[in-house]
């Protein structure tokens, strides 16, 4: 059975719901950017969000402005990747913790269990399906979209939300700048194109992807597989492209996704995939738009989805400055760490 | 009709004992673990639970792992489960293997301990420790070779889910084998977290009674070995029994409360039922979830008699034994399911006196000896994550 | 018992984060839960926890609060005759 990125929709540190930055980006400054917040209203009481933080209130706008209310109850899933669950929350609950263990408030433990933002999802879309959350670093994205397609391919699903969300605390921020995550000064296109240092720069996503075992006039694209692989030898991921090429009827890649990030150890590990898998491909670049997080590989896919839906490849997410007209085929490559690696073929429908 | 997926091995370690025999033996000798912690440094000492009585050191010992290894509890327990589930299953790198584990707690343990000296600089090797895949990378990294690897994450449910996942991958032809469950350890995040929702119990758990207040916190790890029926016979496995069936539904509803006609469990067991080709009638035990917790206990009972009438099979909750092993628990549970099929006994349901009078469903109130075909494992989560896995005697194709 | 009352309201939209509150919104005897301001278990919890924190009183079962929590102004009476703080 074939599946169809039906409809996409983000918050990020780009304009929030929109594809504004397709043609207009913002230009992210600072070390650690937050989400750009949509008008929560739009989609949330206040009665109802009263409870939630930050990366729910995301998680549940972006999926609101992704599937068509009539189809909301009928998803036959809801799969979320979060590398780290609502860590604000998270972190409100450990600090009134170790002041001490008695009278805690309920509302932080319950939001920081990594499942609630799927499962408030389900509550809001009164939705029975498939519910599933993966907390696997930085294919926790990949691993839900791999397995919505597995469902796609077992024909239990016609239709399926898949998100992708991260929040990014100053604590955790810290934290991680213990560990030489990020950069000691912004972070430039320049960075991105061509790292010389280590470290990155932070962002905050929720993007959500509807999809869908039927084309329809606004469909973006055909997701023709996602494949996870764990420290693959080359040999296996070459083996792994040509399998999902051929399966597919895909004899040529115009262009590939690649992850970096402005880190020389991250960012060379793609130059090395993209000599291996798809030497002759257009380089498309994201994260000087938007930033590194754990699920930050959900906003490739919707960047390549919407490079398919919108026939074109601006140039200024290209790795070499140079735009491409009409692409048919994208190429999404993940790694995490050189460990996780993950391979998704997107073919305009 | 597509091809049977059948177990070959597994692996297990709760506060009952760890490997498969030690926790038959517990199960079948009715011993009781639940009681105060010695290695959890809380201030809520009058909170028992279900804590493995091997420290972190010791545990490493039994692992072969360097003492001064960067490791938190929960990727130990999970590799003791771990080491078991391999050797039994006499599984190498030839087949082609996924390994799917389920934790939500992660290295909490660590960072609750460490939170404040991380800012200092101090014990940083535990900060890139803390999240959930971090556990799940460190045991590949310490022991065996996977082709494909992830973590789930949603919450008392997480084992069962990874179950869902490596049995869909097999049958997809991702992989030929999984190595599928989950691990956690006890921490103060959520300890402090169930007691702040008022649903610990100040002494070992009864589940399914009528008074039930709530339930005890284990800690464990489990892990099965399952593989296409094909795979498992070419390469001369030991078939323990099949995996015939899962589903998982969401109930929702609400966070933390079941809706009132259990519409997610009600769901989970149904589909079950219907992917494994099922009559109600044919399950002979059911491992519930059974947490001790009012709201549980009266809504699973419903949804049981909603699924299988006035005939509602033997069923007994293991959790008065092990604690509520959290992300844990649907392997933890599995593994149980399985030795009850294989050794023919359904294990009591410890503590019950009095049924819930809204439904006055009676558990297994006696260890039971008889040949058993079909079990069904419950396992149900926060946010209404409800997923029930059957397991049945191996029948050659 | 109006101090009491007027700091109750404050405190329960506080709690309860009822950010589009005001004191004067909420009727002391008005339930809280069902039909009232549309209250959950959670914030049943909440309260619990409110009641104990400000006023040192501390309950072992949540279901005592079903009783407490009727309305503002039952929850005040209850906690003047048991205040320890």
């Amino acid at each position: 059975m074939s599946v169809y990125i039906d409809k996409a929709a983000q918050i990020s540190i780009q304009q929030p719901l929109s594809n504004e930055w397709f043609s207009n980006p913002l230009l992210p400054t600072g070390r650690l950017c937050k989400f750009v917040r949509p008008d929560f209203k739009q989609y949330l009481s206040p009665a109802v969000s009263r409870r939630m933080g930050t990366a729910l209130k995301c998680t549940l706008s972006s999926a609101f402005a992704c599937v068509p209310e009539e189809k909301r109850s009928q998803l036959d899933g809801i799969l979320t990747g979060t590398g780290l669950g609502s860590i604000e929350n998270t972190e409100n609950f450990l600090l009134a913790m170790l002041q001490g263990e008695d009278g805690l408030s309920p509302s932080n433990f319950m939001q920081s269990t990594h499942n609630t933002l799927g499962s408030q999802v389900a509550i809001i879309f009164n939705c029975h399906g498939y519910n599933i959350t993966y907390a696997h670093r930085g294919t926790s994205f990949d691993s839900a979209l791999m397995n919505a397609v597995v469902k796609f391919r077992l024909n239990e699903f016609k239709s399926a939300l898949v998100n992708g969300v991260d929040e990014m605390t100053e604590k955790y921020f810290q934290l991680f700048d213990q560990i030489g995550y990020w950069k000691d000064r912004d972070v430039t296109i320049e960075d991105v194109r061509k790292a010389t240092s280590p470290g990155t720069f932070a962002g905050e996503n929720s993007v959500s992807l509807f999809l869908t075992d039927q084309p329809s006039d606004q469909s973006l694209c055909e997701l023709c597989d996602t494949q996870l692989l764990y420290r693959p030898s080359d040999q296996r991921l070459k083996a792994c492209v040509e399998k999902i090429c051929l399966e597919h009827n895909v004899s040529r890649i115009d262009a590939v996704v690649i992850g970096n990030n402005g880190d020389n150890i991250n960012d060379e590990e793609y130059r090395r995939l993209v000599q291996l898998l798809a030497p002759d491909a257009t380089q498309i670049i994201y994260k000087h738009l938007f930033g590194e997080s754990f699920t930050m590989s959900g906003i490739g896919v919707y960047v390549g989805a919407t490079c398919l839906k919108e026939k074109s490849i601006p140039s200024h997410i290209t790795i070499d400055n140079k735009a491409l007209e009409n692409p048919q085929t994208i190429l999404v490559l993940n790694h995490f760490k050189q460990l996780d690696y993950s391979i998704t073929l997107l073919k305009s429908c | 009709m597509t091809e049977k997926i059948v177990v070959t091995g597994y692996g297990i370690i709760s506060s009952i004992g760890a490997g498969v025999e030690k926790t038959r033996e517990a199960l079948l000798k009715e011993e009781k673990s639940i009681g105060r912690v010695a290695h959890l440094n809380t201030s809520h000492t009058d909170i028992p639970c279900g804590e493995v009585k091997e420290s972190d050191e010791e545990l490493k010992k039994a692992l072969g792992i360097a003492s001064e290894q960067t490791i938190t509890r929960t990727p130990l327990l999970a590799l003791m489960a771990l080491k078991e589930a391999i050797s039994t299953s006499r599984l190498t790198d030839q087949t082609s293997t996924a390994f799917i584990n389920g934790t939500t707690v992660g290295g909490m343990e660590k960072s609750e301990k460490y939170y404040f000296d991380f800012f200092e600089g101090k014990h940083t090797e535990y900060i890139s420790a803390n999240d959930c895949g971090a556990g799940t990378e460190l045991v590949s990294h310490l022991f065996g070779h996977f082709d494909l690897m992830t973590t789930i994450s949603t919450a008392c449910s997480s084992a069962a889910n990874s179950v869902i996942l490596g049995a869909d991958l097999i049958k997809t032809g991702r992989v030929d084998a999984a190595i599928v469950g989950g691990t956690e350890s006890l921490s103060k995040f959520h300890l402090n977290g169930f007691n702040s929702l008022m649903i610990l119990e100040h002494q070992p758990c009864r589940p399914f009674e009528k008074s039930n207040q709530g339930l005890n916190l284990g800690e464990g790890a489990g892990y099965i070995v399952i593989e296409r029926e094909s795979v498992a016979k070419a390469r001369g496995a030991n078939i323990i029994c099949e995996l015939s069936g899962y589903a998982n539904t969401c109930d929702a509803f609400h966070q933390t409360a079941t809706s009132e006609t259990s519409e997610g469990a009600y769901r989970a067991m149904t589909n079950a039922l219907l992917n494994a080709h099922l009559e109600t009638s044919e399950i002979d035990y059911i491992n519930a979830h059974g947490t001790g917790t009012a709201d549980n206990d009266l809504h699973e009972s419903i949804a049981l008699k909603r699924v299988f009438g006035e005939k509602v099979p033997p069923f007994s909750s293991t959790k008065a034994f092990t604690g509520h092993t959290t992300s844990a628990a649907g392997a933890v549970e599995s593994v149980i399911s399985i030795l009850a099929l294989q050794y023919g006994f359904i294990p009591v349901n410890l503590g019950f006196s009095e049924p819930i009078e809204a439904t006055g469903l009676i558990p297994v109130q006696k260890t039971l000896h008889r040949t058993l075909n079909h079990v069904m494992t419950n396992s149900f989560g926060f946010g209404g994550n409800d997923s029930s896995c059957i397991f049945s005697k191996y029948q050659p194709s | 018992m109006d101090a009491l009352v007027q700091e109750l309201k404050e405190k329960v939209i506080q709690a309860l984060n009822l950010e589009d509150m005001t004191p004067d919104d909420i009727d002391a005897n008005a339930p809280l839960f069902g039909e009232g301001l549309g209250l959950d278990s959670i914030d049943a919890l909440e309260l619990i926890v409110l009641m104990e924190r400000n006023y040192g009183i501390k309950l072992k079962n949540a279901n005592e609060g079903k009783d407490i929590f009727k309305s503002i102004q039952v929850m005040a009476d209850y906690i003047s005759k048991n205040r320890t703080k």
